[in-house]
């Protein structure tokens, strides 16, 4: 039979009856279509981004470009399912909609502009050693004694639950050494 | 979580309050379904009418702010008709422990309460202590008026069946169903999510949790436990990792200015945990880090003991002028922070804004937010675009603890990197412009130890919170093998042992080996601390060590190996220390009673060899030992129990005075409760991007019940203006029968509901619902009041 691949998804998609029709077998199309879609790619996995279920989806890479997500079959949580969130991850690498150099907003400015990753950083570096020189409480007093805190109240970060373990590790690393208290996530919100 | 995801299929009976599952988890349905299949029954309490009630045997609508007074209305209950079980209360709580007389409960407060500080003087919490060990004293019976079990009856005998109907809106009959039915039904497992914790009562609404279990017998057993659901893919890594003001890596306490050594600190945290707290310095500052100079305690800044670090303090005082700079990596409180017209105020203060994010979010555009003028906005934004999930390796930690691996084969688009490069170049960056420094307070950049290799950065970071023994150079195989001497690292001590054997055991995935037949997995990915799937598993076995469930047994005492031995990893302080002895008898062994706690009263446990500094020390929550009933800060009612003291005591707002006012019942007659949706998830910026979804849902709305929608004309899809104290919106209504007003003190209140997910940024965009929630905080925790506010609502 020559059934393009949009036929096929058309057929799964417009349910038994019309596979019936065609005189196939639903587990055989299901199967068929995959390995249209996969053929040749890349696999890999990874862990979902949204509520803490921890579910694995399978995903599939042709040419660097992710081309398939799914849920991996494998996991001793999900088994294979995800829900709508998840299922709709693919869209997420290939997005239009996403932002793909750095950015610089100057003080009462209406736009962006891009700016270079060495031009960001040492931006934010040389701003957080400015903060921190100006901004430094080296003791305070309660009562009658000074007590060393080494410490500046200027300078915040915020955000990890996004992030990976290892990244979370090396943020509070970073902002306890610069010597912030103002260390936060999403967990209080 | 106590427990699991999959465990959840070995449960008689769940409690499902403050959580839409079905919407918000749903692959816990999964392993719900599971146990349904076989028989469980299902209860779900929450205000709104959900897909998770629709697959609950039994619904309760509850008014937002009252599971206090919901899971009193059952404590009292069970302990009055003698349901709970005994054997269980006496082998593993403090149950015995007596208390000191001065202890009391009064009009609304505890003893101790310091009017206008808003906090409390605890001592008279504590309980009578031998003078030489320091050890509680016991009583001889649990009638003994003094002991824990006897002020927990007595404390409890207000909260009767029908004071908690009338301040919830449960009808009594269905407050005594849901007891019954978990009385009946063991094991029982609790579930919650934000519906619990988003209150200005959160910690006492999750100790309530934990008496009702403990009281039920339903903890480090199978099927059962306290169950977060927590709400982002990696919030239990990010708080094992302390990226809050107020910890360290693995729990431990952040130093107080009045803390100046590691002494001082272990005064308070325990010698136990300054283990820890050294092992971290060492991760830190490794050879730097030395006995002599206190392994470089003094380098760490010390915050303040009596200042509030919180993310609201962030925006606050950026209010006040004294916040300069914000960095922010993969969060957007521009749409999630509750009272965003103040979070506006103080982005519009700072000097300088970083956000990274793989998407453009409404906190880096925030001086783009419709209706404000961008000139008069001097804060300076720079936004680094960063790699998405699929794009990076490393390890996220479910509710569960399970520590995963995530790979990834594709490179994020343009020039976009991830976080953990973003850091590194960032803070090598800082140490550079440092170098030259000879001043005391520049010294930390010196002597801390930063040196990541760009390839296998990830794999590198996690060796080093696993940790090392730093004589061998091997890796640490587990925290049994971490040495208060400086002789070991790790960089978070309930991670030791995820990377042993020069193994990443966060990359197993052994589906098929399960010998318990309960859903433990032990060779899939790893789990903290340990790989313990269960904890305080030790209570699942009787005084001789022997399985309580013959059903569902997890550890046990081996008599002819002398060993805890079992499908878990056995929650015991040393493995070979059996039931006959003090070790032997510690179920819930990371308290420092070694019992879990009815009454949560201050206490330092010394160990007999050192008298000196305490082995480990309990916590108390700031707003009492017992969990009580307060009214939200913004109220339709008054509090039944004690009417002079209506919300939490310890609650100090408005903070800002100005920006923070306070909605009377007159003016905004209705209570708002927020939560997420199936289809978009917290601040939007990843689905709001996602066609697919915005298809499925694409706006922003508010359900309104049916009789409220009739007295105010309103129809499915009409506009209606929202608004509180402090903001207001517009949205379309959906007019719904999943809302129900209810009778509280005699008198009829109506809910409405919202989503929260929506900003102006993105594919779809729409008015935050987060204009006019509140930011009134829980005293222990700071969290937010969403599920509870009063609105006023009118056709637009």
């Amino acid at each position: 039979m020559d059934l393009s691949r949009r036929d096929l998804l058309k057929a799964v998609g417009g349910a038994g009856l019309a596979m019936t029709a065609l005189g196939l077998d639903a587990k055989e199309v299901k199967a068929a279509t995959a390995d249209f879609r996969i053929k040749g790619a890349q696999e890999y996995t990874s862990i979902c981004t949204f509520c803490s279920c921890g579910c694995s989806m399978l995903c599939h890479v042709k040419d660097g470009k992710l081309i398939n997500l799914e849920g991996d079959p494998d996991h001793i949580i999900n088994e294979g399912a995800l829900c709508s969130k998840g299922a709709s991850m693919g869209v997420i690498p290939n997005s239009d909609q996403r932002v793909k150099t750095p950015l610089y907003r100057a003080p009462g400015s209406k736009k962006w502009q891009p700016i270079t990753w060495d031009e960001a950083l040492d931006k934010v570096a040389a701003k957080i050693k400015q903060t921190r020189d100006d901004n430094w409480i080296a003791t305070e007093k309660d009562g009658d004694k000074e007590y060393r805190v080494n410490r500046t109240d200027a300078i915040s970060f915020l955000g990890g639950a996004q992030n990976h373990n290892e990244e979370c590790y090396l943020m509070t690393k970073m902002s306890r050494m610069i010597g912030t208290d103002f260390v936060e996530h999403q967990a209080r919100v | 979580m106590t427990n699991h995801y999959v465990d959840l299929k070995n449960a008689k009976a769940f409690l499902i309050e403050g959580s839409n599952c079905a919407e918000n988890h749903p692959m816990s349905l999964r392993w719900i379904m599971k146990a349904k299949e076989k028989g469980a029954v299902i209860i779900h309490v929450d205000p709104r009418f959900t897909r998770t009630s629709k697959l609950a045997d039994i619904y309760a609508c509850i008014r937002p702010g009252t599971d206090i007074a919901f899971l009193g209305g059952m404590i009292n209950y069970i302990l009055e008709h003698h349901l709970y079980d005994e054997t269980y209360v006496k082998q593993n709580t403090n149950c015995y422990f007596l208390l000191k007389p001065e202890f009391k409960f009064e009009e609304g407060v505890f003893s101790g309460y310091q009017e206008g500080k808003f906090k409390y003087d605890n001592s008279s919490w504590g309980y009578q202590l031998d003078p030489q060990t320091k050890k509680p004293l016991k009583a001889k019976s649990l009638d003994d008026p003094n002991c824990v079990f006897a002020q927990l009856k007595k404390f409890y005998s207000r909260y009767t069946l029908q004071t908690a109907s009338e301040i919830t809106g449960i009808p009594v009959d269905t407050i005594k169903l849901i007891a019954d039915t978990l009385v009946k039904n063991r094991p029982g497992t609790i579930m919650y999510a934000l519906g619990i914790t988003q209150h200005t009562t959160g910690v006492q609404n999750i100790r309530s949790f934990g008496i009702l279990q403990q009281l039920l017998g339903n903890m480090g057993k199978a099927g059962t436990g306290v169950n977060a659901l927590r709400g982002e893919p990696n919030v239990q890594g990010s708080t094992d990792f302390a990226l809050l003001f107020n910890y360290l890596p693995g729990y431990l306490s952040y130093p107080n200015h009045d803390q100046q050594t590691l002494k001082d600190w272990t005064k308070s945290s325990g010698t136990f945990r300054a283990k820890f707290l050294v092992n971290l310095l060492k991760a830190w500052f490794g050879p730097n880090a030395t006995p002599e100079n206190d392994f470089g305690y003094g380098w760490i800044a010390k915050k303040n003991k009596g200042k509030n670090y919180s993310i609201f303090r962030i925006f606050e005082t950026a209010v006040e002028g004294k916040m300069k700079m914000l960095y922010v990596m993969g969060q957007n409180p521009m749409v999630t922070s509750p009272n965003l017209n103040l979070v506006h105020k103080g982005l519009s203060n700072l000097e300088m804004l970083v956000v990274a994010d793989p998407f453009m979010t409404e906190t880096a555009a925030f001086w783009e937010k419709p209706g404000c003028d961008p000139k008069t906005i001097n804060t300076e934004v720079i936004f680094l675009p960063a790699a998405s999930f699929l794009e990076k390796q490393g390890t996220k930690s479910n509710s569960g603890r399970l520590v995963q691996w995530c790979y990834t084969k594709i490179n994020p688009p343009g020039e976009a990197k991830t976080d953990l490069e973003m850091v590194d170049l960032l803070f090598n960056r800082i140490r550079k412009l440092y170098a030259g420094s000879a001043l005391e307070k520049d010294q930390v950049f010196k002597k801390v130890v930063w040196n990541y290799p760009k390839e296998n950065m990830y794999e590198t970071v996690l060796q080093e919170i696993n940790g090392y023994n730093l004589k061998t150079g091997e890796h640490l195989k587990g925290i049994g093998e971490i040495q208060p001497d400086g002789s070991t690292s790790t960089g978070n001590w309930v991670y030791a042992g995820c990377y042993a054997n020069a193994k990443n055991l966060t990359k197993r995935r052994d589906n098929k080996t399960d010998p318990s037949g309960l859903g433990m997995f032990p060779g899939f990915a790893w789990s903290w601390p340990g790989n313990m799937k269960v904890l305080y598993n030790r209570a699942s076995c009787d005084e001789k060590g022997q399985p309580l469930d013959k059903e569902r047994p997890l550890i046990w005492w081996d008599q002819a190996q002398k060993k805890w031995v079992g499908f878990d990893t056995p929650d015991v302080p040393v493995a070979t220390d059996g039931p006959d002895t003090p070790n032997g008898q510690k179920p819930f062994r990371m308290s420092g009673e070694g019992v879990s706690r009815l009454i949560a009263a201050p206490y330092k446990d010394f160990d007999p060899k050192n008298m000196d500094l305490p082995r480990d020390s309990s916590s108390t929550p700031a707003d009492g030992p017992m969990p009580e009933h307060y009214e939200p800060v913004e109220s339709p009612t008054a509090n039944k129990l004690h009417p002079k003291v209506a919300s939490n005591p310890c609650l100090k707002y408005p903070r800002l005075k100005a920006d923070q006012p306070i909605g009377k019942h007159s003016e905004f007659p209705y209570v708002l409760t927020t939560s997420g949706i199936a289809e978009h998830w917290c601040c939007g910026a990843f689905t709001r991007n996602v066609p697919w979804l915005n298809e499925i849902s694409p706006e922003t709305y508010v359900e309104i019940p049916e009789q409220l929608a009739t007295k105010f004309r309103i129809r499915n899809g009409s506009k209606v203006k929202v608004w509180s104290a402090r903001g207001e919106v517009v949205v379309p209504a959906m007019v719904t029968k999943r809302l129900r007003p209810l009778k509280i003190n005699g008198e009829e209140v109506f809910i409405i509901w919202m989503p929260y997910s929506w900003g102006f940024k993105g594919l779809s965009q729409a008015a935050s619902t987060n204009l006019i929630t509140i930011d009134a905080g829980d005293p222990n925790t700071w969290i937010q009041e969403t599920k509870a506010c009063l609105v006023n609502l009118a056709r637009a």
